[in-house]
């Protein structure tokens, strides 16, 4: 599975194909070890606080005329990414499927890939059964993560090495790359805290009032749901002994951002560690800020009914029923079928944000 | 009195053909059509057998007008003898078939007199004969007097020569030819199957040339002719046999007429039926009396009926013959011991099954290799094939696959629906046989098709992978460091090792 290695990606790829050629010698059909990634292999480890994979295995064979197509289909991944890997070449999951869609010979009429969905899943495969991450494979993701406050990043790219200072990033602030983890390293920082703020709107209204450099802090807004990059980010911050505070609308698109980051998803459940941050909490905001800051009883509006439908799926989740807080945070969101956004903190006026955040820190009002 | 007899046969011969046209098989113009050569071909097959000559027949139809046909039917036979030819093919009957108690193929006597009848009354034409008998061959325009039903020569003539066999060819009007499973094509195509020692050829109106061609060089044993079981006669059979026995009392008739009649047996039957005298002439039996003793016959045990006078295509012979003309992917036949029906009718089913290949789905029925064209719905036969379950078999969809059930009964006596003679009745105990008939060769189909599929299912494996071998070794190389062309080739060894044929 995908926790650190000390075995680089390059060398697993190399050891795959060995491990193959031994087999076709012994005479036996080649083939590759994965972790089923299905949802009956899902588990949620209430110790470690994240979504995983199970320990149900499957041998994937190249004589199995069910699994022959798939299973030539990701060797061709792995042996691409590997030339990847040894020119330092990088591209995407879609760059990769158009490096791979091609027939499969003059007189066959098939081709190795013909959707680029087939790869996708395959690329999955490929992580598992290696216990690597695609941005080891040199697969880039999506960025689009932002950052900004007092942290030092080097990134050794594309033959140049650079030093990346987050508080001089001027107001757009520093845009997360999608792999954070190959030629890039967390240099020094003297943060006292992550502050993940769901809206970029809200972002810009904090990075103005330069509220990282007033409160030692790391600003970051993953723009709605987090990148793949932002939350190994986040991951390495937690590792560096950072608090993580998420800051979201009160309702179910917020809620669904903050526990994705915090325990992983059924999707990404195979990616484990690396991708979850179960140390962080949650700011806000909360339905029960209603009740503390009054104006904010004007500003709230009608639930909608996925709102509603969510909240209550969500109370079911184990990782949510064991937290007796968020279960009445839920109830509250049912009972009163409203739903408050974090802009409606500027509502009395605009500064009101920053000392919003300070005191719940101040007074650590979180939800688990 | 004598006048009245002759008016009354006279009456009788031809309203007989036109009140029973149906029944002999001339109805519907379709119909009439493969009535007329089958005729031609029954007795052309009949000849050839009794002669010990391997059967050729040559069939030709062309069209002479609208719904007109003329009909040639040739054939190797022994031809007939000059002075016979009249009397074999233009005289009601008169055949020497009509009493005789063996296994034939279906017709009634009527058979190539009624065709000659049926070209006077529709055409108003003489039939044109050419026999090779003995070195002579004889030639004639034959019709009947319908006054008299006595053949009628006409332009005849007779010449040294090689020539052996018989030509016969009537002009028909209302009929018509049809290419579908009533016509002449499938009921020739049938009778092929059934006789693989015949060799058919048919010329189509269009003048297409079809050949059946002979499966096996052996012609087959002839039935014999052979007394009636008890059990195994009705009272008209019973009243027929009495009218033209020559036996003097009623006693020693049965004796002579029935197979496992012995004095012991009469006495007991006497006690059964007091009121018949046993010594009177069986002559002056009436239908009454004859259905009494027939009852009687029930009460009395028997011993069972000798078996030998059923003979039976061949397992073998079936084989062969489905295989040349359906050239299906797979053939099975069983052929079933005898059996006796109503404790005194042996009976053979022979049926054979033939999958794949360019066929579509049929039932081929035969009653002692007569092709069973018509009235398919109300055959027993038909019955037990429509209601297996022939998935059970890998047959999924029986309709739409190319599958032929061929079934074959075989008796002295067939239980036919009616006097149209084109369909089995659906007797219980007959229906069991034929059903496990069916059921013992659809296993052995269901065998060949599993294989088959399982057969196919390997290849199309086979084929998978090694479509793959080459793009799944490059990379492999490619990861490993190995050289691509070891790879290819150890991964080809292994496919062939394993899906190979």
């Amino acid at each position: 599975m995908a926790a650190e290695s000390p075995v680089p990606a390059i060398e697993k790829l190399k050891l795959l194909g060995k491990k193959m050629v031994d087999e076709i010698d012994k005479g036996e059909s080649p083939t590759f070890e994965t972790y089923l990634h299905s949802k009956g292999n899902i588990i949620f480890d209430e110790n470690l606080g994240y979504l995983k994979l199970g320990d149900k295995r499957e041998v994937r064979k190249f004589l199995n005329i069910a699994q022959s197509r798939t299973f030539m289909q990701t060797i061709a991944i792995a042996n691409k990414t590997k030339s990847f890997v040894e020119q330092g070449l990088h591209t995407s999951i879609r760059g990769l499927y158009y490096q791979l869609k091609f027939s499969l010979g003059e007189d066959v009429d098939e081709s190795l890939f013909e959707e680029q969905s087939e790869s996708n899943a395959l690329i999955e495969d490929l992580e598992v059964a290696l216990g690597v991450k695609r941005e080891d494979l040199n697969l880039t993701t999506d960025r689009k993560g932002v950052l900004a406050g007092p942290v030092v990043i080097r990134d050794r790219f594309a033959g140049e090495e650079i030093l990346i200072d987050g508080r001089k990033q001027g107001r757009s602030g520093w845009m997360i790359p999608s792999d954070v983890d190959n030629g890039m390293e967390i240099v020094k920082t003297d943060a006292k805290y992550v502050l993940v703020v769901e809206k970029d709107a809200l972002w810009q209204r904090l990075n103005e009032d330069r509220f990282w450099e007033k409160e030692k802090a790391i600003l970051i807004t993953p723009k709605g749901q987090s990148s793949r990059g932002t939350r190994r980010l986040l991951r390495k911050f937690a590792d560096l002994g950072l608090p993580i505070y998420v800051f979201t609308d009160c309702d179910a698109w917020g809620w669904y951002i903050y526990w994705t980051m915090k325990t992983g998803s059924m999707n990404l459940a195979y990616l484990g560690r690396d991708f979850s941050i179960p140390e962080a909490k949650f700011i806000g905001v909360t339905m029960s800020d209603i009740k503390k800051y009054e104006f904010l009883e004007k500003l709230t509006i009608k639930a909608k009914e996925i709102d509603i439908k969510r909240a209550m799926e969500m109370m079911e989740y184990p990782w949510i029923k064991a937290h007796k807080q968020w279960v009445e945070e839920l109830k509250l969101v049912v009972k009163t079928k409203k739903k408050l956004e974090q802009d409606a903190l500027q509502g009395q006026r605009l500064t009101f944000v920053g000392e919003y955040i300070k005191e719940k820190i101040k007074n650590k009002e979180f939800l688990p | 009195m004598a006048e009245m007899a002759e008016n009354f046969r006279e009456y009788s011969i031809t309203e007989f053909f036109k009140k029973n046209a149906q029944m002999l098989g001339f109805s519907g113009k379709i119909r009439s059509l493969t009535t007329i050569v089958h005729e031609y071909t029954t007795n052309s097959l009949d000849a050839c057998e009794e002669a010990g000559i391997l059967p050729d027949i040559k069939i030709k139809i062309e069209e002479t007008g609208e719904e007109r046909y003329s009909v040639r039917a040739e054939d190797n036979g022994p031809g007939i003898p000059s002075k016979l030819v009249g009397k074999a093919l233009g005289q009601m009957l008169t055949g020497t078939k009509f009493h005789r108690y063996m296994q034939q193929r279906g017709q009634q006597g009527i058979g190539a007199a009624g065709c000659t009848m049926y070209a006077l009354i529709t055409t108003g034409k003489p039939i044109h004969v050419v026999s090779g008998h003995k070195g002579k061959i004889f030639e004639c325009d034959l019709s009947v007097d319908l006054k008299t039903n006595e053949p009628v020569v006409t332009n005849s003539s007779e010449r040294e020569g090689e020539l052996r066999g018989l030509v016969v060819r009537g002009e028909f009007s209302n009929v018509k030819y049809d290419k579908g499973q009533y016509g002449a094509y499938e009921y020739l195509k049938r009778t092929a199957l059934a006789n693989p020692h015949a060799q058919i050829e048919l010329t189509d109106p269009e003048g297409n040339v079809f050949l059946f061609p002979r499966s096996v060089e052996q012609v087959p044993q002839r039935p014999k002719e052979v007394l009636p079981h008890p059990l195994g006669i009705d009272a008209h059979d019973m009243l027929e046999r009495a009218k033209a026995s020559e036996s003097t009392r009623i006693s020693s008739f049965l004796q002579a007429s029935f197979s496992r009649v012995s004095a012991d047996k009469v006495k007991e039957l006497q006690e059964l039926v007091p009121d018949i005298d046993f010594k009177r002439n069986p002559n002056t039996l009436s239908w009454e009396e004859a259905e009494k003793i027939v009852k009687a016959f029930r009460r009395v045990k028997w011993v069972a009926p000798a078996t030998d006078s059923v003979i039976p295509i061949g397992k073998e012979q079936i084989e062969k013959s489905l295989r040349n003309i359906l050239n299906p992917e797979i053939v099975a036949v069983v052929e079933r011991p005898p059996k006796v029906y109503k404790g005194g009718i042996p009976y053979i089913v022979e049926v054979g099954i033939a999958y794949g290949g360019n066929q579509k789905s049929s039932i081929m029925r035969f009653a002692n290799r007569a092709p069973l064209v018509f009235d398919a719905s109300a055959c027993a036969i038909t019955e037990v094939v429509k209601n297996i379950d022939w998935k059970r078999y890998g047959i999924k969809d029986f309709e739409n696959e190319p599958v032929t059930v061929f079934v074959n009964f075989s008796s002295v006596y067939v239980p036919y629906i009616s006097a149209g003679k084109q369909a089995i009745t659906n007797d219980e105990e007959t229906m069991v046989e034929i059903k496990n008939a069916v059921f013992e060769v659809a296993r052995q189909v269901e065998r060949h098709i599993s294989g088959k599929i399982r057969e196919r299912e390997r290849e199309t494996k086979k084929q998978t992978f090694v479509k793959y071998i080459s793009q799944l070794s490059s990379d492999i190389a490619g990861l490993s460091g190995e050289k691509k062309e070891l790879v290819e080739k150890k991964l080809a060894e292994i496919v062939e090792g394993k899906y190979g044929s």
